[in-house]
């Protein structure tokens, strides 16, 4: 058997798109509430569709934390991209106390330093298994992709599985947009969305990896036997964050939505010791969520909630 | 609505919205990690989200002795608590003031231990700046201290709040990490058969969780609030053993917009889901 050369999608996958173009089954991963608010949108379902791409993550990037045996931080400019004065988190926020500039994160400019490789090798993975499912979608002629789910799994020996899975929907409508709508929104909350006003354009993502060398300040503030704040570790995730926020609204804005709605933001810490007595600290932040865009034409959305009291068993 | 209203129509409208869509086309754009629903109610309350802020702190939390018979408050635990929540609220606050927000709703405050050192706690503060569509009835939407005001209430909650005549000034809390005396064995073993209140953890109970009520209305007095709503007692364990609890206590105080506090009588919905 020929092996697939990873263009479009995977020989299995198209034959069940083909299937499923002939036939009239429809398939949806919507439970029965989700499929009736779809429906009250005029939203159909025509089928679940999936993308998924296994990845090899052998290289992680070079450049370490910054510190050199004790003569400081030698970093070149670049490193100091969000630090020192002139460093800002969103919105202009500068940061507890101004990022000082120990800490080397995946965001400087330099594309080794900070995890840049493995960073760029996680949003490859994402936005592959991503490209995969709108694929299919497009194949179904969809118009949009309701209630995905992005999971990662662990492979071992550096294999990672990206998968994403959703139901492809078709609007009852003259119009076609450009390409499908990706969302992480269920059903309902896409039908309330759109009778807000409101429509999803795609998932959106931000990552960031940021190192941190545990320097003499740090192990004094966490070992002392007084309440202290570390603000080093504080830096650190405030600092991985506010970068991964910023990729966020950056990967809406490049979307040309005017509202991203964060569903999960994750934040993982771990210890590694590049050398005997030499200890760092590494933070990953992961923001994922779905940009929208307003289509009705008042600034005030169409909204009229209702107080109701539902007679339910909770 | 229905979607054959002509005012709007779902999903040509929507649809046409995103075949006109050109990326890169600048917009201005804001984030929020409210729900759908939330997001709805807050902008039909009257008020426009900002953005995302969030305020962190990560505290080595100190060390105490404690008596093993005795009831006592363990003041140096009580402050760190204190003092790294405020940490995280003030950079929160900061950075909504930054955009200049109003207001931040929906907030969490979250404490999570890390593995990576001992008594090492990260204090985490998330919520959406918002900004008021018109000007508060009294003047202005900060509260007494000219910040923005803070709420922990969920969107829902924030609606039905603003509908019913009230305005949160801000989160309030009271925290008290209490020390319950151990029994010694001659108390223990007059007990072994019996059914009877332990008087000793009964008032060391009462104190902890009076302690951090009072606290919180201390707060609420500073902030000349009216009241304060969604109060929650929690009593957290965190990592210190039996014996040691924090007692919190926080709430969204509040302060009236008018004199009437009329909501329409809600209706009675029969859900067809279990949920």
């Amino acid at each position: 058997m020929v092996g697939w050369d990873g263009q479009g999608l995977p020989p299995s996958a198209a034959a069940r798109l083909e299937r499923s173009r002939r036939s009239r089954l429809r398939t949806s991963l919507l439970g029965v509430p989700a499929a009736a608010a779809a429906e009250s949108v005029d939203l159909t379902p025509v089928g679940e569709v999936m993308g998924s791409i296994v990845e090899h993550l052998g290289f992680q990037g070079w450049g370490g934390c910054g510190w050199y045996g004790g003569r400081g931080w030698a970093g070149p400019a670049g490193w100091r991209q969000m630090g020192g004065p002139g460093g800002r988190g969103p919105g202009g926020f500068a940061g507890p106390a101004g990022w000082s500039g120990a800490t080397v994160s995946s965001g400087g400019r330099d594309a080794y330093a900070g995890y840049g490789p493995y960073v760029q090798a996680v949003y490859r993975g994402y936005h592959t298994a991503l490209d995969r499912m709108l694929m299919e979608a497009r194949g179904l002629g969809a118009d949009g992709v309701v209630g995905v789910r992005l999971t990662v799994e662990h492979l071992g020996q550096s294999n990672r599985e990206f998968v994403a899975l959703g139901t492809a929907v078709r609007a009852k409508s003259p119009l076609r947009p450009a390409a499908p709508f990706v969302t992480d929104l269920s059903g309902p909350d896409v039908a309330k969305a759109l009778r807000g006003g409101w429509v999803p354009v795609s998932l959106t993502i931000g990552i960031s990896v940021a190192i941190r060398h545990d320097d003499w300040a740090t192990l004094r503030q966490a070992s002392a036997w007084i309440n202290s704040e570390v603000s080093g570790y504080t830096e650190l995730v405030s600092q991985v964050r506010a970068e991964a926020r910023d990729q966020f609204a950056a990967s809406a804005q490049r979307a040309a939505a005017e509202t991203a709605l964060v569903s999960r933001m994750d934040m993982r810490v771990w210890t590694i010791e590049p050398s005997e007595g030499h200890r760092d600290h590494v933070a990953e932040a992961t923001v994922i969520g779905t940009a929208l865009v307003r289509f009705h034409p008042t600034v005030q959305a169409p909204t009229r909630a209702l107080t109701v009291l539902p007679l339910g068993s909770v | 609505m229905t979607p054959d209203d002509p005012t709007l129509g779902i999903p040509a409208d929507a649809m046409r919205r995103l075949a006109e869509m050109r990326p890169g086309q600048a917009t201005t754009l804001f984030t929020s990690d409210l729900s759908v629903n939330e997001f709805l109610l807050v902008r039909e309350a009257g008020f426009r989200p900002l953005g995302l802020v969030l305020g962190s702190s990560i505290y080595h939390v100190g060390f105490q002795m404690r008596r093993w018979g005795q009831n006592q408050e363990l003041d140096t635990l009580s402050q760190a608590m204190y003092h790294a929540r405020e940490l995280a609220m003030t950079r929160m606050e900061a950075e909504a003031a930054v955009l200049g927000g109003d207001g931040i709703v929906g907030v969490r405050l979250a404490i999570e231990f890390k593995e990576f050192g001992n008594d090492l706690a990260e204090f985490l503060a998330v919520g959406t700046a918002v900004k008021a569509d018109q000007t508060a009835p009294h003047g202005t939407w900060r509260n007494v201290k000219g910040q923005p005001f803070t709420s922990d209430l969920s969107g829902q909650d924030f609606w039905t709040l603003i509908q019913a005549g009230y305005a949160p000034l801000g989160m309030v809390m009271g925290s008290c990490v209490y020390h319950i005396a151990h029994r010694g064995f001659g108390q223990a073993f007059s007990n072994i058969g019996q059914n009877v209140e332990v008087p000793q953890f009964t008032e060391a109970l009462y104190d902890a969780r009076e302690l951090a009520m009072s606290r919180m209305q201390a707060e609420a007095e500073q902030l000349r609030a009216d009241g304060i709503v969604a109060v929650q007692l929690l009593s957290l364990p965190h990592r210190w053993g039996g014996h040691t609890t924090e007692f919190f206590a926080i709430g969204t105080a509040v302060t009236p917009l008018r004199d009437d506090h009329h909501i329409t009588t809600p209706q009675l919905v029969l859900p067809l889901t279990d949920r």
